[in-house]
């Protein structure tokens, strides 16, 4: 179990000033910086690569601060890409588009963030009060929330969003960085609000910590665990709204590949999967780390297809990393 | 749901789903094991699926020996996987999930995003499903006696039942001198030999392989297969013969639901729905003070 006196898990503040709580990950954002600088001078270390890096790490924080949420209450999310289509797909159809669907304006956002909440929720509770372990109920509402997709989707044409003004929103940048990252940079403050300064946030790393005492000291574990998982499928349906966008259109497979980039993030940025230490502002040095290492890779010339195994390796060396200290003869490990 | 469409029966129904099964309940058989030592496996079906391609890239130059090797490579790689659970101590799921990753990649760099054809030597494979006993194709009845030959294995040999002792309490287990990680690393390494046998059943049914073709969903399906059949995702409780039941429930999914008046884009949401109340259905509680 993660010691009391150990980095991130008694707040950000401290956090960000030790090697364990922060230090590390930032030395190997600048590493990855300088090496792939040297590598690419003409082409990565430029503005407008700066600007492509942090549109693309926008999407993956939005996920990962709602996921990292959850993970840091021991518990999984694997529906992210299901909750992502199910959620796009709802917002193109509720938005002006080429197949002429109703059209509510704004009123798409909420309506989409609503379902993505809905999904959220529902995994949380089949898990907490059927006591079903959340990775398998989370993998099946993975493929419901992609079969809603697909249903949304239906026979017809693709279909593309109308306004050419909404469309182009997230990648300008008015404030000098990427409207998308600025967006995704609201929902992390959000998520370090809930997670340093409220009831429920305080509530999850003590769940992470030792749920049994959590139980005992009167915390409501069984709703604190369903709000969390709502909040996760509110952040995955806000990334599959921002996915959409960038895509100019509906797709049901708008959040391929989400999945293991965040989860690998997660566990990079110091969010073990066991849960306890961590959080949002974490999550965002791994998204930062990651980002970079698959547009320095791409820089230099590596299939772009390889991403999701190089997610993976990331994810797996990153757990055992994490986990490493732990290990002992008898210890069980499923 | 042969009372509900009665035509149903008749015009080669269970030839079809036979032949929807065999690579469902393959992947199950596998997954079954995993689950038996209270682990799991989500990378056996991309690992079916890479075997799948290599055995199209290499049906043609090698012929006979094609299969074989893939068996081989898969299986490897099953082993990987459990040497890494064994020595690093890490949980299955989050191993597994970085597999699947390694293994969906392989795939699209190995056929560079295109179907593979099958050029030469397709008899290798194909008479697992054109051979038919008894209007069944030969593939599902291997499979079956597979899952016969798996059983017995479970229930009668010494290290079929170490695998249970394992599920039930891994430690009290390895205090009564089993040995545990050994028996990890050939749960993994039977889950990456089955998955191999349902990507040569893909082959020879396609007779061609690509990263998001045929097989390419088998991972939840196969899944909800193994728990409808009885199989406790805590370990300890597995009985193969009950997932070919399963793995045939499954394969009715499509048919049933487009026969109920299912939109057929809405299958995978059942896919989902039957996996999430398997488990709740299936899954010992007594055993487990905190579920996460």
């Amino acid at each position: 179990m993660a010691s009391m006196t150990g980095t991130g898990g008694t707040g950000t503040r401290r956090a960000v000033l030790t090697w364990r709580g922060g230090l590390a990950e930032l030395a190997i954002l600048l590493a990855l910086i300088v090496i792939f600088s040297i590598l690419n001078p003409a082409s990565f270390p430029t503005l407008t690569n700066l600007h492509t890096i942090l549109n693309n790490a926008a999407i993956p924080i939005v996920v990962g601060v709602g996921a990292s949420a959850v993970v840091l209450t021991g518990r999984i999310d694997l529906s992210v890409e299901g909750v992502m289509g199910a959620a796009g797909m709802t917002f193109v159809l509720l938005s002006a588009n080429s197949r002429e669907t109703v059209d509510i304006g704004w009123l798409a956002w909420p309506a989409a963030l609503a379902l993505g909440a809905g999904l959220g929720a529902l995994t949380g509770a089949i898990h907490a009060l059927a006591k079903v372990p959340s990775f398998i109920v989370s993998l099946g509402m993975w493929y419901v929330g992609l079969g809603i997709a697909a249903l949304l989707f239906g026979y017809e044409m693709i279909p593309f969003l109308s306004s050419e003004a909404i469309v182009a929103w997230p990648t300008q940048s008015p404030l000098g960085l990427p409207n998308s990252f600025l967006l995704a940079l609201v929902v992390v403050a959000l998520g370090w609000f809930l997670e340093a300064n409220t009831r429920l946030g305080r509530s999850a790393y003590a769940i992470g910590n030792n749920e049994t005492v959590a139980r005992m000291t009167g915390i409501p574990v069984t709703r604190f665990v369903i709000i969390l998982f709502a909040f996760a499928g509110a952040c995955s349906a806000l990334a599959g709204i921002m996915g959409s966008l960038a895509l100019g259109a509906g797709a049901a497979n708008v959040g391929v590949g989400m999945l293991f980039l965040t989860l690998a993030a997660i566990v990079i940025g110091g969010t073990p999967l066991g849960g306890g230490r961590g959080g949002a502002l974490r999550t965002v040095m791994g998204v930062l780390i990651l980002s970079t290492l698959y547009n320095g890779l791409i820089l230099a010339g590596v299939d772009p297809q390889v991403q999701s195994g190089v997610s993976g390796v990331v994810l797996v060396v990153a757990v055992i990393a994490a986990g490493w200290s732990q290990r002992a003869k008898l210890r069980v490990a499923k | 749901m042969a009372l509900a469409v009665p035509e149903f029966l008749g015009g080669g129904g269970p030839s079809i789903i036979a032949q929807q099964a065999t690579p469902i309940l393959l992947v199950a058989l596998g997954q079954c094991v995993v689950l038996q030592i209270g682990s799991i496996d989500l990378s056996n079906a991309a690992t079916g699926l890479f075997a799948c391609i290599l055995a199209a890239l290499t049906l043609g130059p090698l012929g006979v020996a094609s299969p074989v090797l893939c068996l081989a490579v898969v299986t490897a790689i099953g082993v990987i996987n459990g040497l890494i659970l064994v020595y690093t101590q890490i949980p299955s799921f989050a191993l597994t999930l970085g597999t699947l990753g390694v293994m969906q990649a392989a795939s699209l760099v190995v056929t560079g995003s295109n179907v593979v054809y099958v050029m030469d030597n397709m008899a290798v494979v194909a008479w697992l499903f054109t051979v038919q006993v008894a209007t069944l194709p030969v593939a599902f009845l291997i499979a079956v006696a597979l899952a016969v030959v798996l059983w017995a294995f479970l229930r009668f040999t010494v290290p079929g039942q170490g695998l249970a002792a394992v599920g039930y309490n891994e430690r009290a287990a390895a205090l009564s001198g089993q040995p545990v990680r050994a028996l990890k690393v050939l749960a993994f390494g039977l889950s990456g030999f089955f998955a191999g046998l349902a990507g040569l059943c893909v082959i020879s049914i396609a007779g061609a392989a690509s990263s998001i073709g045929l097989g390419s969903d088998l991972l939840v399906p196969s899944i909800a297969a193994a728990l409808v059949g009885g199989t406790a995702i805590t370990g300890g409780a597995c009985n193969p013969l009950n997932v070919v039941f399963g793995a045939l429930f499954v394969a009715l999914i499509p048919v049933g639901s487009a026969a109920v008046g299912v939109d057929p884009q809405a299958q995978s949401i059942v896919y989902g729905a039957v996996l999430i109340v398997a488990v709740a259905a299936t899954m010992s509680r007594s055993r487990h003070g905190i579920v996460k």
